[in-house]
This record gives structure tokens, C-alpha cells and sequence, in this order.
């Protein structure tokens, strides 16, 4: 394995609230771990190749847009050996439409949070201009469909965290009118309108909080209800006049992990029509690796401090730097996740709430991923594993994408109906 | 072609000739600058749908003045900077699009020339956006690029004060012209089809920007220096190379830009502009609806009290003439500053508009010409930013990652 040094394309941040701590890390690593080599195509039967090249595959979170901002190097065109997602890899797994995350952490709040939004937004706007023969800026199902059909990638986008909007209706309508077409209600803090998992306090929304569900129905915006606190979906739900999605999220029947959905909300969720849209971080998709990340988390924490003494007070790259040694230590000792994981998840849900109900959210580019889900490229697996587990052909269409392109027309209807 | 709405009688204010009239109805009229989008995000009651007491537009008179697109000013002042001038830009975006959306029967969203066209066809008024200053991007050519799709279609490169990479008119010149990064601020406006406003730049700014543009350029609101000598009107050389460009200047109907014995009257009186500024800041602190309000009511008081003199609005028509006679008719236009500036006698509200076209069927304009200058003239200028913007698209793509 080559050894490509430091990988970090956003400032250090380590939100210690308890519940995220390990998904942050888990973050932290992903974006810094070293390159590793070309993967060799996956081995899925015929059938399961037919089927995953036919359907419309649908992924409602990459994290990929921070490269494309900040990454002097990043070409999306080009095959890269780190991170998980490029325009080749993409072809590669088969994947027809992505949602970009438009995400800052939820600590930059106010204008400065308003400026980097349109940054990221306008970094995918520019990646699309660059690729004209591969990606093309999509809305709607049906530009998602049309898109598809011509042979490109339908690229959208998604906003993880309601703190973008900096309490403001008309911000949140301008990123509606460049093409936004989920908002997150909370990333790992709470917002001043909604509570978030990633705390203690389960906050619900506030009257403003509501506003904003009510608008995004108007505006025919996606509610998703990744990363808030249990009030907050279930306050949501209540609220919303559209099917609501959770973008990037597991079961916490598997992995009881605070970012993951109970049985009773993705019962609720499903019953208005909804999805959830599985994630692939390695911590949300296995109790053991969760369980040990969490032993090992104030001895690694204190290890992480006892080796930045070394650096400056304001010696931000020294600090990242003894952080990542300590974190590449730590990661030895903790269990793997297999990919096989994500199609447990996808199961459990499906015995839940049916095959209607359940989708493809993999925070490729935000999250470390399990084994045999290395990159974009794996994702094939997937319906191969299905099929064999005795899926119908179109139930996994469904899952692969149909089921959210179905809430996208569904939003878009009640949006149309509230125009007026 | 008139259609139902159009051929509606303009009102009370202003009574003018039925050959007048039916000109100034017929002519696509385009004014390309005014400040009510800060009535629209500060004055929480204002209703742009009903005729108002203060402030000069509305739709009942812009209807009445026959105005037919206007271009509504994204505009703060140019020591508000920073991120937060980034979201009160978004948010006064917004405001404009919010009341687009309020009266659906009267406004029609536009950013191409073809667009208000369409807009005159269906008797609604084309709502278009410019940027005035460009210390509202922050730096930031991303942030532009965003503008743009939200529907900005010009930038005025700088206010009253020097921005980071532009000279202004009205400030201690910093950069000589434009900086390396102001000079990509124009190839991007270029490629991206949004017009270079030249009004508020200083002299230097000016024959930079023109020197390296591949699209016509246009003053969006600033008047002639032969007639009243202020460093934000242009003199008879910049109008000519203007003129060379293929722009248009769209003259300002501010008094102080129009009439030197109200410039010299007003700042004996204020010393400068900026004193009035800072006794409307002292009023309103950063409410900037209630800025311009309170501004035209200081205005008018000193006008009662004698303090300044009376300025005609056949000032107006002088500027225009002599553009005309020293560039050509090809190239002036309208560009009002309504809500933003202090209006002559006469010129009251967009209500007295068709005045104009009077005025300059009485002095021997021929119809024709005096559609190009009621508009005309702006959307040739459009269409050849549009088509600039077509060929560079064709070109290879060569942009680096925005963040570096």
C-alpha cells in the first residue's frame, strides 16, 4: 500500500457530543486514510449485473462536494485512487443519479455558513459545466429519468443541515432555486428550529422549525430527518404534507447507534409514504465496531492530546497530523465491518415496512465504509445479494432507486398543489 | 402590437399628446435601474400591488408610466461586506423574487432580452435583477456564478467605495482600475451572459474594464459631466468610447447628476453627499428602506426650505440630447435610480415617464430613435451580451476549482 500522506479537505472537527463522537471519527478517517489500489471487478452473477445496469440507481448522500471544492488536485473526471467516488467509478457501479451533500460542519453558522453553501453549490454547478458528457443537473424524477435514458449522471443536490439557511425562509428559497432538493433539519447539533441526535437533549422543532417543514412542502424540497433528534422526526412528521426521506441512515435494531432509526420511526416513516435510505458508515452498520469504538474513545482521546503537545498552539496541521497517527494506531484494534452489513439493514427494513419503503444512502466520501464496499465501484454487490437472499427483480429496482424517485414525484405533486 | 393591458391609459399625473402616448405604449421601456427591492426586505407593509403615498414605484404607476422591465437593484452599502453583504444579497434576491411571485398577473420574471419581449407581449412587466456593487461577492467568483443563476444580469463593479479589486468614482483610488482579480470579474461576467455596469467606477475602472470586455458594457444610472461635472456621470471621451464598445449609458434622473447649480448648491450645502448619508444613517441605522425614504424626505424639506434650487425634469432630455449628439442615438437609455435617488420636478414618480417621450417627439426625435433610447437600445445590448456569453461557452472549459 502506498503511502499518500495526509488526506484532509476540511478543517479538523471534533464534535465531542457523545453520540456523535464515533461517527466524526469515523469520518476523520475516511477522509485522511491512504490510497489504496485499484479494486478488481466485483464477482456478481449475470443476472445481478443485468439488473443493477437496468434499474435507476439512486444515492442520496455523497460527500464528494467538499473534494470538489477544496481539493486543488480532485478531478471528478478522473479515476482516483482515494476517497470513493469519481466519474469513472461511477460508470463502474452503475450508479445513475447522486446527490450531492451540501454540508459545513454545524458549528460555522451565520452569513458565513450562507457564503460557503453557495461555494459548495456553485463547486457542483461548475463540476457539471466541466463534464457535459457524463453529469447533468437534475430536479426532478423526471430529469432524473431523462437524464438517465440519455446516458449521463443526473447529479442533484441535498443539504445536510439546517443551520445553512441561517434561520432565514429566503435563503432557504434560493438554494431551492439553484436546485436544492433535500434539506437535512439538523446535522450533529441542533439547530435554533430543530434537536439533534447528535445531542442529549431531544429538542423538537419550534414553531420557526415547523415554518420551515411547511416551506420545503411548498417548495417541493425533500424533508430529511438524518441526523435529528427522535422529537424532532416524529414533530416533523407530524408537520410535513409530503413524504419525508431520512438521506443517509440504519436501524438501530442492528446497530443502536443514535444516528439510526428505530423499528417504531421507520414504521411511522413508512406509513406517510417515506424512505429510508440505508447508509453504509461502517459505525451505523455494526454493534460490535460501535460498541468497541466507543471503549476505546477516551483513551484514544487522551492519547490524541497527550500527542498534540508536541505542536504549536496554532499548529493546525501539526495537530491534525498527531491526530491522524493516533487514530491509525487505535484503528487496529477495532473489529471490520463487512458490506454484507448494509444488505441486513436494507432486510430489516424491508421485513419491517416492505420493499416500498427503503433505499440507497451511502455517505460515500463522508464515512468510512466497510469491507467490500470500498468505493462507488461495489455497489453491485448489493443487488447480487438481494437476488440471492430471494428479492424480486422489482422490488430491488425499487430499493435501488425507484422507491425515492417515487417521494420525489409524490414532493413535487404537493409542492404543485401549493403553489397558488 | 398593444395589447389589453398596455393600451391602458396612463393616469392622472401626467397628461401628454395622443401621438406621445401612443408611442410611449407601444415602445418596449426599460429601466435598468431602481432601489425598491430594499422597500421589498425592509419596509415590512409595503405592498409593491398598491399605489403608494412615498417612493417612486409601484406596479398601478409603473403601469401609468408605461414601464415595461425593470431591472431591481440588489444593492447595500459598500462598507457592508463580507459573508453577511453574501446573505442579504440571497435575501433581497429573494424579496424580489417573493413579489414576482405576489403579483403574477402584473410581473414576469425575465433575464434575456427574448424573455421581456415575451413579458410586453402578455401586458406584464418583466422583473430583472442587477447587482450594484461589487463588494457583494465577497471576493468570490463563485459566489457571482450563484448570482447569475438566481437571475442577476448585470454587476455595477463598485458603489460609492473601492472594493478589493475596483476603483470607484467616489473614493481615493486604491488599484489604479481594476486588479488582476477584478479584471477575471469581467471575463466571468462575459461568460456568463451578466452585463458590466460601469456606473460608480472611477475613470481608470472604467477604461480597464472596456479594454478587456468582449460584450458591449452599459452605465446602468449615471448622467453627462458636460452638463453637471460629477465624478459618477460620464464625460463626452468616456462616452465616446462607450459609444466605440457598443454600450449604452442609461441616464440617472438624480438632481445632484443633472444639474450643476444643484451639485454645487448641495454641497455647499452638505459639503458632500456622504454628510446626507450619515444623517440618514443616524435615522435608520442599517433599516435601508427607511434610508431612502428618509433620504427623499430630507430632500424634499431642503427644496421647501429653499435651500437647494429646483431642478426640471427636461434636465433629463438634456443629457439624453446630448449623449445622442456627442455618441450617438444608439447608445443612451434609461436608467432612472427611482427609489434611490432624488427626483427632479416634474419626474415625481415612474408615473410621469411618458413626459419623455414627448419631450423628445417635440424636439424632433424620430419614433424609431426614440424607442431605441426608451429601451430598445438596452435590449440590442442584452442580445449581444447573450451571444458573447454562447461563444465562450463553446470554448474549452478552463476553470480551476473555486476554492483556489
Amino acid at each position: 500500500m502506498r503511502n499518500r500522506g495526509n488526506w484532509v479537505f476540511t478543517a479538523g472537527l471534533l464534535v465531542m457530543a457523545a453520540g456523535v463522537a464515533a461517527a466524526v471519527a469515523a469520518q476523520q478517517a475516511a477522509r485522511q486514510r491512504d490510497a489504496v489500489g485499484p479494486l478488481p471487478p466485483v464477482e456478481i452473477s449475470e443476472r445481478a449485473r443485468k439488473l443493477h445496469f437496468r434499474s435507476i440507481v439512486v444515492d442520496t448522500h455523497d460527500d464528494t462536494t467538499q473534494r470538489l471544492l477544496s481539493e486543488r488536485e480532485y478531478d471528478i473526471a478522473k479515476r482516483d485512487a482515494r476517497g470513493h467516488i469519481d466519474i469513472p467509478r461511477m460508470r463502474e457501479g452503475g450508479m445513475d443519479a447522486i446527490f450531492f451533500s451540501i454540508y459545513i460542519p454545524a458549528t460555522v453558522t451565520g452569513p458565513e455558513a450562507v457564503k460557503r453553501s453557495l461555494r459548495l453549490i456553485d463547486s457542483v454547478y461548475e463540476a457539471v459545466r466541466k463534464n457535459p458528457k457524463d453529469l447533468e443537473l437534475a430536479a426532478t424524477a423526471a430529469d432524473v429519468r431523462r437524464v438517465v435514458r440519455q446516458g449521463r449522471i443526473a447529479a442533484l443536490m441535498g443539504m445536510e443541515g439546517g443551520h445553512m439557511i441561517d434561520d432565514d425562509l429566503g435563503a432557504l428559497r434560493m438554494y431551492a432555486g439553484l436546485g436544492v432538493r433535500y434539506l437535512t433539519l439538523t446535522h450533529s447539533r441542533k439547530t435554533n428550529w430543530a434537536g439533534s441526535s447528535g445531542e442529549t437533549e431531544n429538542a423538537g422543532l419550534t414553531p420557526f422549525g415547523k415554518d420551515v417543514v411547511r416551506e420545503l412542502n411548498r417548495l417541493g424540497v425533500m424533508v430529511d430527518i438524518s441526523h435529528v433528534s427522535d422529537q424532532t422526526f416524529y414533530d416533523a412528521l407530524e408537520t410535513s404534507a409530503a413524504p419525508m426521506i431520512a438521506s443517509h441512515s440504519s436501524c438501530r435494531a442492528i446497530c443502536n447507534h443514535a444516528r439510526n432509526m428505530t423499528d417504531d420511526m421507520i414504521r411511522a416513516l413508512a406509513k406517510k409514504g417515506g424512505v429510508i435510505q440505508i447508509t453504509y458508515v461502517d459505525s451505523f452498520l455494526s454493534q460490535e465496531l460501535k460498541d468497541a469504538q466507543e471503549a476505546i474513545r477516551d483513551e484514544q482521546r487522551a492519547k490524541t492530546e497527550e500527542a498534540q503537545k508536541a505542536c504549536g498552539a496554532d499548529d493546525a496541521a501539526c495537530r491534525r497530523e498527531a491526530a491522524r497517527r493516533v487514530r491509525e494506531e487505535f484503528s487496529a484494534r477495532l473489529p471490520k465491518a463487512s458490506w454484507t452489513k448494509i444488505v441486513d439493514h436494507i432486510d430489516h427494513a424491508v421485513k419491517l415496512v416492505g420493499a416500498d419503503h427503503v433505499g440507497l444512502g451511502s455517505d460515500f466520501d463522508g464515512a468510512t465504509m466497510p469491507e467490500g464496499m470500498e468505493d462507488v465501484t461495489r455497489i453491485p454487490r448489493i443487488t447480487d445479494a438481494l437476488l440471492q437472499k430471494g428479492y424480486r427483480e422489482r422490488d430491488i429496482e425499487k430499493i435501488l432507486g425507484g422507491n425515492i424517485l417515487r417521494v420525489m414525484e409524490q414532493v413535487e405533486r404537493v409542492a404543485q398543489g401549493r403553489q397558488k | 402590437m398593444l395589447s389589453p393591458a398596455l393600451s391602458r391609459p396612463p393616469g392622472d399625473s401626467v397628461t401628454v399628446s395622443p401621438a406621445a402616448r401612443r408611442l410611449h405604449l407601444r415602445a418596449i421601456l426599460v429601466d435598468t435601474h431602481d432601489d425598491t427591492p430594499q422597500r421589498f426586505l425592509f419596509e415590512k407593509d409595503f405592498d409593491f400591488g398598491k399605489r403608494n403615498a412615498e417612493g417612486h414605484v409601484d406596479i398601478p404607476r409603473a403601469r401609468e408610466g408605461g414601464m415595461d422591465a425593470i431591472f431591481f437593484s440588489i444593492w447595500m452599502p459598500g462598507d457592508y461586506t463580507g459573508p453577511k453583504a453574501v446573505k442579504r444579497s440571497v435575501a433581497m434576491i429573494d424579496s424580489v423574487r417573493q413579489t414576482i411571485r405576489r403579483h403574477p398577473r402584473d410581473l414576469l420574471p425575465a433575464t434575456t432580452a427574448a424573455e421581456i419581449r415575451r413579458a410586453a407581449q402578455q401586458g406584464k412587466i418583466a422583473a430583472l435583477m442587477g447587482m450594484e456593487g461589487g463588494h457583494m461577492i465577497d471576493d468570490d467568483l463563485g459566489v457571482l456564478r450563484m448570482y447569475a443563476a438566481l437571475g442577476v444580469r448585470y454587476l455595477t463593479l463598485t458603489h460609492f467605495k473601492n472594493n478589493n479589486w475596483a476603483d470607484s468614482s467616489t473614493d481615493t483610488p486604491r488599484h489604479n482600475g481594476l486588479t488582476a482579480f477584478g479584471k477575471d470579474v469581467v471575463r466571468e461576467l462575459n461568460r456568463l451572459g451578466v452585463m458590466v455596469d460601469i456606473s460608480h467606477v472611477s475613470d481608470k475602472t472604467f477604461y480597464d474594464a472596456l479594454e478587456l470586455t468582449k460584450a458591449p458594457v452599459i452605465a446602468s444610472h449615471s448622467s453627462c459631466r458636460a452638463i453637471s461635472d460629477h465624478p459618477r456621470n460620464m464625460n463626452d471621451d468616456m462616452l465616446g468610447a462607450l459609444a466605440r464598445n457598443g454600450g449604452v449609458v442609461h441616464i440617472n434622473y438624480h438632481v445632484d447628476f443633472l444639474s450643476q447649480e444643484f451639485l454645487n448648491a448641495s454641497r455647499a450645502a452638505n459639503k458632500d453627499v456622504t454628510s446626507l448619508f450619515a444623517e440618514v444613517e443616524k435615522q435608520c441605522g442599517e433599516d435601508q428602506a427607511c434610508q431612502i425614504l428618509a433620504g427623499d424626505r430630507l430632500y424634499k424639506q431642503a427644496l421647501a426650505a429653499g435651500r437647494v434650487p429646483r431642478v426640471s425634469w427636461e434636465k433629463i432630455v438634456a443629457h439624453m440630447d446630448h449623449v445622442v449628439k456627442v455618441a450617438g442615438v444608439d447608445h443612451v437609455g434609461l436608467g432612472s435610480d427611482f427609489d434611490g435617488a432624488n427626483m427632479p420636478d416634474g419626474m415625481d414618480d415612474a408615473s410621469f415617464l411618458p413626459r419623455l417621450t414627448e419631450a423628445l417627439l417635440a424636439r424632433g426625435y424620430k419614433e424609431r430613435d426614440i424607442e431605441k433610447i426608451l429601451g430598445g437600445n438596452t435590449l440590442r445590448v442584452m442580445e449581444q451580451v447573450e451571444r458573447v456569453a454562447r461563444e465562450m461557452g463553446r470554448q474549452k472549459v478552463r476553470t480551476p476549482n473555486s476554492e483556489h
